[in-house]
């Protein structure tokens, strides 16, 4: 009797644990656009990692610039050699907490939430609130963002020859089907 | 008779620097199919390297073609379709998304690569981040 009670404490501990536990993507997408009268520009990248923490609403995303595909090269080269200079800088991050976050956001089917942190990227370091969405679809956690950023704020030149040609902001998108990690 | 050939050279330079810098704007990716490995490394050496030292070990291994042969752990298609195989370790090992010209033409060797097995990969390291990521890659046997 006294064993199959210690089972059950543990059994429960352990459901503890997970509904507390933290979730991953290690192949999150991010892409940015922008639009130019010669040619769109798109970056992908299938590569980002994230980490949701479902005890604080804290969310960590990270990429690598490297990680970026383009449809041309010469697009990929100019990105990571001129403008992000990804040997000198070769991640950007984000660290950030869902605004008035509720574990049962969770458990609940996907809604809009709001996140506020820190944006790394180039080296240059800003606080920002984006909106975003998150929760379950077809059984499991999904987040996602749309938000926009303008490349000189972090530091990025663009070349005077081309900087009327491309919008002053680009367009980012985060999706990431998040699976339960740990304990 | 002078100013003829001047004029002749002039659109000869033009018409050389068109053609150079329509091949740069046109220029193709990187075939990792023809191109040679830089390294040839052991997958588990490959980690503690970059477990020991990951600023160096990026210098070392960013944007350059390895060779890897490893322990495949996992073998799974991405959203977009692209074959995703795990060397050594689910969670800290070394993540390759496969060329997807290469994985369309050759999905018989995808198919028969088989978990637990050792396998040995070529593509372009792209860095650490939890994992070390290879991409595009192709398998070699």
């Amino acid at each position: 009797m006294k064993k199959n009670l210690l089972i059950l404490i543990m059994l429960i501990a352990s459901l503890g644990a997970i509904g507390q536990g933290k979730f991953i993507s290690k192949n999150a997408f991010i892409s940015f656009y922008s639009s130019t009268p010669l040619e769109d520009i798109l970056g992908e990248s299938n590569e980002a990692v994230t980490i949701l923490n479902a005890e604080t609403g804290e969310i960590a995303f990270q990429a690598l610039m490297t990680t970026f595909h383009f449809k041309r090269a010469l697009m990929e080269e100019h990105f990571n050699e001129n403008y992000m200079e990804s040997t000198k800088f070769p991640k950007a991050k984000f660290n950030g907490k869902i605004d008035g976050y509720n574990s049962s956001m969770l458990s609940a089917p996907v809604s809009d939430i709001k996140v506020t942190g820190i944006l790394s990227v180039h080296g240059v370091e800003k606080t920002i609130t984006i909106p975003a969405k998150l929760g379950l679809e077809d059984g499991k956690l999904v987040g996602s963002s749309k938000f926009k950023v303008t490349p000189e704020n972090y530091g990025i030149k663009i070349p005077s020859l081309v900087r009327d040609k491309i919008v002053k902001e680009m367009e980012i998108t985060v999706k990431a089907n998040y699976l339960p990690f740990g304990n | 008779m002078k100013i003829k050939y001047a004029i002749i050279l002039a659109l000869v330079v033009i018409a050389v620097g068109a053609g150079i810098g329509l091949k740069m704007f046109f220029k193709s990716h990187a075939d990792i199919n023809k191109l040679k490995a830089e390294f040839k490394l052991d997958a588990g050496s490959l980690i503690s390297e970059f477990e020991q030292d990951e600023n160096t070990a990026t210098k070392k291994y960013s944007e350059k073609i390895l060779e890897i042969s490893g322990e495949l752990k996992s073998k799974n298609k991405l959203q977009n379709g692209t074959d995703l195989l795990i060397l050594e370790d689910e969670m800290q090992g070394i993540s390759c998304q496969l060329d997807s010209s290469w994985a369309s033409a050759n999905q018989p060797i995808i198919q028969a690569l088989e978990i637990g097995k050792p396998i040995t990969i070529k593509g372009i390291c792209k860095g650490y981040l939890m994992e070390i990521k290879v991409s595009p890659a192709i398998v070699l046997k």
